[in-house]
């Protein structure tokens, strides 16, 4: 094990992202409303060591009671509709909602319409866009670390 | 180029009555066939019931017509084709004489009664789990019938994230229906892809070039190279060995980066394409594959040491979730789950469209009892037979390269490809160049009535274990 633990602080956190932003922590639970999973090993892949994006105070949280952000990748299947409502009703204010990945943003969405609602936007109110098939970890990273309000001074 | 292979070899189809349906698949699977899926085919009066039988490279395709919307189940004697009949009534209305409760698997009825099996007794209750999990874990939906902490019978409902894509694929150009298969799941989505030119390939009567099943068979081991890593990065999550998961997780992202200086993409979306390979890999290209594998080699060995001898892990990991041999078989399992099981099912070791060639042999753990440890075990052997096959993959530069004509075309082509997770079935019906029908039944599919079965007995906490190391997607079940 501590040969694991020696070799993970080698491992460097090469993306370009900021050193430490000033920027307070944001709580985020994932939703999928019916993606191809690309999008989810990307979201993992944001706590590899070499993105760890815990390190600015971001976290992938159980609950949606204790979330700010709800993150979703995925077209929305009519199957996912409801759970991804009731996920985003049992948020506290204020919230913001995430599109993760073409399929959320309604580009590039294959299926039979029958089977799909749509893009994000035709259910919920959409404040971050994320674009991207699927979106790298760097990118998702990026676009939540500008998503994050500044401290207070 | 020569050295082609004939698209039609080793595929025979068969019409039989629907009054001897139970009987043709009762006496393929007493010629030793192994099964390998249901579906149903063609349009209008021409719909057919159609039934897969693979015995080495060659594969049978049995079709019967439905009397009306009837025909007579088989899953008495064959239970893994009980998802395929239950499908088939869900999305196409066909009843199967037989299967009593024909529970739903694709529709969402309200009534719980409808698609669970009903547990009853003192102290037994229910725990529903999903569809929204509590981690970065695909939608689908769990119920647990559990006794204390003892898990007595696990329900699944999937299918949160059914999309439809084969039906929307239906129509389309072949070429341009590929995108179907490749984008039902990330994860694998060179299997599929794959498996659908092949299939395509077949209808067209083309034949596949040395070089065009190098560059395929290459993509495919790169797939399962990220794949493993990540499953084995899964199981320390499971045990909660936070530094084996992050470790396997860097040794993942370093093979995705990898994946994208190759192919120009993270999961190499886009490097399959029907009857033609564009990937061109200059010798200064492969040479520097070559040299990060090598050290990606390296230390993914030193970190799977490490995994070994931790005991904290290693405690964790046997007699946890067993797939017995004979339940392996009776279910066909496929791919790593089967081996772990010390059922020897490789379909890379019958693939003359790909570059395996006779000398490839499944990889099967020496302790082969169908746990957790031996699920993870298999992995890791396949790791160091991935790493030896990159190897003699990248030794000569990469060259695009076309499929050629070899034979008459024909309205039904069908492909098996090994997946990380197991064997992945195309079958492509065609007219007029044209999709008609697209069923793709990959190794998660398959393999998902095998995880409930390892499930039960076991103690709630261990099913996220249990389900990490069986690792299958949600998204190409779902389609």
């Amino acid at each position: 094990m501590f040969v694991l633990l020696r070799h993970l602080q080698r491992v460097r956190r090469e993306a370009a992202l900021p050193k430490r932003s000033g920027a307070r922590s944001l709580a985020i639970r994932h939703v999928d409303a019916g993606s191809c999973n690309a999008c989810e090993h990307e979201l993992t892949a944001t706590a590899a060591p070499q993105y760890d994006l815990q390190r600015f105070g971001l976290d992938i949280v159980a609950s949606p009671r204790h979330a700010d952000v709800l993150l979703v990748t995925g077209p929305v299947t009519s199957r996912m509709a409801s759970p991804l409502r009731v996920a985003y009703d049992a948020m506290p204010e204020p919230r913001l909602v995430a599109a993760l990945g073409d399929c959320a943003l309604g580009c590039g969405v294959l299926g039979a319409s029958t089977e799909i609602v749509g893009s994000l936007d035709a259910v919920l109110p959409v404040d971050i866009r994320i674009p991207g098939c699927p979106p790298t970890p760097q990118a998702i990273a990026a676009a939540i670390l500008a998503a994050t309000p500044p401290r207070r001074l | 180029m020569s050295l082609g292979v004939d698209p039609h070899q080793g595929v025979e189809r068969l019409s039989v009555p629907v009054s001897g349906w139970r009987e043709a698949c009762q006496s393929a699977l007493a010629d030793g066939e192994r099964f390998c899926g249901a579906f149903a085919g063609g349009s209008g009066s021409g719909r057919r019931w159609r039934a897969l039988f693979a015995r080495g490279a060659s594969t049978r395709i049995l079709s019967t017509a439905p009397e009306g919307d009837e025909l007579p189940s088989v899953v008495d004697f064959l239970p893994a084709a009980e998802w395929d009949e239950r499908e088939a009534h869900d999305l196409h209305g066909l009843r199967f004489r037989g299967h009593e409760p024909l529970r739903a698997l694709i529709a969402h009825p309200r009534d719980a009664s409808s698609w669970t099996i009903p547990v009853e007794g003192e102290g037994v209750y229910e725990i529903a789990v999903g569809p929204i999990h509590a981690g970065v874990i695909e939608s689908g939906h769990f119920r647990f019938h559990v006794v204390g902490e003892r898990i007595l019978l696990l329900d699944l409902r999937l299918f949160y994230k059914h999309r439809g894509l084969e039906r929307a694929a239906e129509g389309q150009e072949l070429a341009e229906g590929l995108v179907y298969a490749q984008r039902s799941c990330g994860a694998c989505a060179v299997t599929n892809s794959v498996s659908y030119a092949l299939a395509c390939e077949a209808v067209l009567g083309l034949a596949t070039s040395r070089e065009l099943r190098r560059a395929r068979t290459l993509l495919l081991e790169l797939e399962r190279l990220y794949n493993h890593l990540n499953d084995i990065a899964a199981i320390c999550a499971g045990v909660g060995f936070a530094p084996g998961n992050m470790a396997f997780a860097a040794l993942k992202e370093r093979a995705m980066r990898l994946n994208l200086s190759l192919a120009g993409h993270r999961f190499l979306f886009g490097s399959v394409e029907v009857g033609v390979s564009r990937l061109d890999l200059p010798s200064a290209a492969v040479d520097q594959a070559r040299g990060e594998l090598r050290e990606l080699r390296h230390d993914t060995a030193r970190a799977w040491r490490e995994i070994q001898f931790a005991p904290s892990v290693q405690g964790r990991l046997d007699d946890v979730g067993v797939l017995g041999h004979d339940d392996a078989a009776r279910l066909c399992a496929v791919g790593p789950v089967a081996r772990a099981s010390g059922l020897r099912q490789d379909t890379r070791e019958d693939s003359p469209a790909l570059w395996y060639g006779s000398s490839f042999a499944a990889a099967l753990p020496p302790v082969a009892d169908g746990d957790v440890a031996a699920r993870l075990e298999v992995r890791a052997l396949e790791l160091v037979e991935i790493f030896s096959m990159l190897e003699e993959l990248f030794a000569t530069p990469v060259r695009p390269d076309e499929a050629s004509s070899a034979g008459p075309s024909t309205s039904i082509g069908v492909a098996r490809v090994e997946s990380p997770r197991g064997e992945t079935v195309c079958v492509v019906e065609a007219e007029m160049y044209r999709v008609r029908r697209l069923h793709l039944r990959t190794g998660s599919y398959a393999n998902w009535p095998s995880l409930v079965l390892a499930t039960a007995g076991n103690l709630l906490p261990d099913f996220p274990l249990i389900n990490k190391s069986f690792e299958l997607c949600y998204a190409c079940v779902d389609r």
